[in-house]
């Protein structure tokens, strides 16, 4: 009998875990594993089964991979382990501080931090000994062939070169993803040096929030690190910044945003000097690629949902499908081509400060239309492109569609002199369908109770339909986000502070 | 080579759960409607199961399910069961 080492490991589903609160619990039975190992996948498999009658027996069951938690979070969905699932980084000296020469390796562990057994491989009879002499009552293992298998070496056994080989060799980059910094593309490593000089004589230290849904606490150094690892440029911090303080208002609803099934993303649209001062695109393709402002801005913000705020995809994030607007989604509005007062000024901040206004939103749907020759006309096209948004029978909406109005499009509203308002309430009053042809599939209470013959709008008001001005001059696209439901997601703004 | 984590590597105190084995018949039992659509109906089942089991059930609901629960209302929770059963989606 040893004591068996302390540690502190992250868990699979955010926030790191420590073997002092475990075993403040009760026994605790480490299963140590590592992706690679068909061992390792055949013990999981076994051991699902038993994790609910070992839990209400007291025991704490736990999986350590010696892997990335995006990996460790893959493999115990796929065995359908549901127990508590630990990540060891490399160069996994909890393996070594226990000693580990194969995987899997199964260590029962007391309350007093005493190592009372250890199983290693898979072999049923000596874990069915293990958990009986951790539950205190006899455990049922299978023993389905094989009944004993030998594992493979563990990572912690392989020598330096091997296992730089394995998480990515001299590849700083290829570390970044063996440690699960990043959202499935490239990122730039996060070094002390580009993280001070991101945050350019800031206060590493200060708190902006906790960011949902695992309440990562986002000190602005883990944000800057998220705006080096997305491919900002320092003097984007302020504007990334702002986004993360708006992110984290209440009222935005970041929590509900950033765990539903729903393919919700956040937009950050920016106004003010500080998108010319930044390179931010208003034009041609301002939905789309090129520009690094717009790409790295969205991006560290996402970057900071999912890494400080553990909103993992496939883990706290549940999204059914997702939508390429999670991986960032940042747009600058064309203050000058407008004829309209932008966003900010709308919202009541002062046209020559800069703004970031985040808004829940869907992917962007284009709406195409050459032909429209009055403003009654092209406000109907506009407003009938959201009729199948969230769901084609679902109205009212109740919830913020964002328009992106192109320049031809606004053109055509400011020749007949329209104010904003005049479009939006245009749109609202075009958009209208009898109750009756609504009664189908996915449709709204509100639509239940209407008359057959009623007339229901897809919006509740006008003021639901948010209008904003980008693109490039020639071809009349202009652009319909639709809302993310049930959030109760409010826009929320910030001021962009440029001084550290 | 040395990096700044984007991750809050804090440790976190595991709660401890609260005891369980807790006898139905005579209990309070506290259904809680996150208010997702139809889950109302499922809780209605639920009541029906726990009253003929001797239960004394009570009704509760959040005001929006994609937030968390106002405190207030996870205090009266807590002070007038001994059971929770939230009825989390449609």
């Amino acid at each position: 009998m040893r004591a068996a080492p302390g540690f502190a490991l992250p868990a699979v589903r955010g926030g790191p875990v420590a073997l002092d609160d475990l075993r403040a619990a009760g026994p605790v039975v480490l299963v140590f594993v590592a992706e690679e190992c068909p061992t390792c996948t055949l013990a999981l498999r076994r051991l699902a089964p038993l994790v609910a009658p070992v839990r209400a027996a007291g025991v704490t069951l736990v999986a350590v991979f010696e892997d990335p938690p995006e990996v460790a979070a893959r493999v115990a969905r796929t065995t359908g382990f549901a127990a508590t699932a630990l990540a060891e980084p490399a160069p996994y000296d909890v393996s070594r501080a226990y000693e580990l020469h194969a995987l899997p390796t199964t260590v029962l562990v007391d309350r007093d931090g005493v190592e009372l057994d250890r199983r290693v491989g898979w072999d049923a009879a000596g874990l069915e000994e293990l958990l009986a002499r951790a539950c205190g009552s006899a455990v049922e293992v299978t023993r389905e062939p094989p009944a004993v298998k030998p594992g493979c070496a563990a990572k912690s056994m392989y020598d330096a070169a091997t296992l730089a080989l394995l998480d990515g060799g001299d590849d700083e980059h290829e570390v970044m993803f063996a440690r699960g910094w990043s959202d499935g593309l490239p990122v730039v490593p996060p070094t002390p040096e580009r993280v001070a000089a991101m945050l350019g004589g800031r206060d590493p230290t200060f708190v902006l929030g906790e960011v949902p849904p695992a309440l990562g606490e986002a000190t602005l150094e883990r944000v800057g690190a998220c705006a080096v690892l997305a491919g900002c440029r320092p003097s984007y911090f302020p504007v990334v910044e702002a986004a993360v303080r708006a992110a984290l208002d209440p009222a935005f609803n970041l929590n509900g945003q950033a765990v539903t099934t729903q393919p919700s993303g956040q937009l950050v649209v920016v106004n003010g000097p500080i998108r010319h001062a930044l390179g931010l695109n208003t034009g041609m393709g301002a939905l789309g690629p090129g520009a690094r402002a717009n790409l790295t801005i969205g991006r560290a913000l996402r970057l900071v949902v999912t890494l400080t705020g553990g909103a993992l995809p496939g883990r706290l994030d549940r999204a059914t499908l997702g939508q390429p607007g999670k991986l960032g989604f940042c747009v600058a509005e064309d203050e000058e081509g407008s004829p309209w007062e932008p966003l900010h000024v709308e919202r009541g901040f002062a046209a020559e400060r800069s703004v970031v206004t985040l808004i829940a939103s869907d992917a962007p749907q284009s709406i195409s239309d050459h032909r429209s020759t009055d403003p009654e006309e092209l406000a109907s096209i506009l407003g009938w492109a959201a009729a199948a948004t969230w769901s084609p029978n679902w109205w009212p909406l109740g919830a913020t569609s964002l328009y992106v109005i192109c320049p031809e499009h606004r053109a055509l509203f400011a020749a007949a002199g329209w104010s904003k308002q005049q479009v939006r309430e245009a749109m609202f009053a075009a958009v209208a369908k009898p109750a009756r042809l609504l009664r189908r599939g996915e449709t709204t209470p509100f639509v239940l109770a209407a008359d057959p013959d009623a007339l229901i709008n897809k919006w509740t008001n006008a003021d639901e339909i948010v209008l904003l001005a980008a693109g490039g001059e020639a071809g009349r696209y202009s652009a319909l986000l639709g809302p993310c439901l049930g959030m109760d997601a409010a826009i929320v703004s910030r001021e962009v502070v440029e001084s550290a | 080579m040395e990096y700044v984590s984007p991750f809050d590597e804090r440790r976190r105190a595991i709660q401890p759960l609260a005891p369980r084995g807790v006898a139905l018949d005579g209990a309070t039992v506290v259904l809680l409607d996150i208010t997702k659509r139809r889950g109302d109906e499922f809780l209605d089942r639920i009541e029906a199961r726990l009253r003929g089991r001797g239960a004394r059930t009570l009704r509760e609901a959040k005001e929006i399910f994609s937030k968390p629960a106002e405190p207030e209302l996870i205090r009266r929770i807590a002070n007038r069961g001994d059971l929770t059963v939230e009825g989390l989606a449609d």
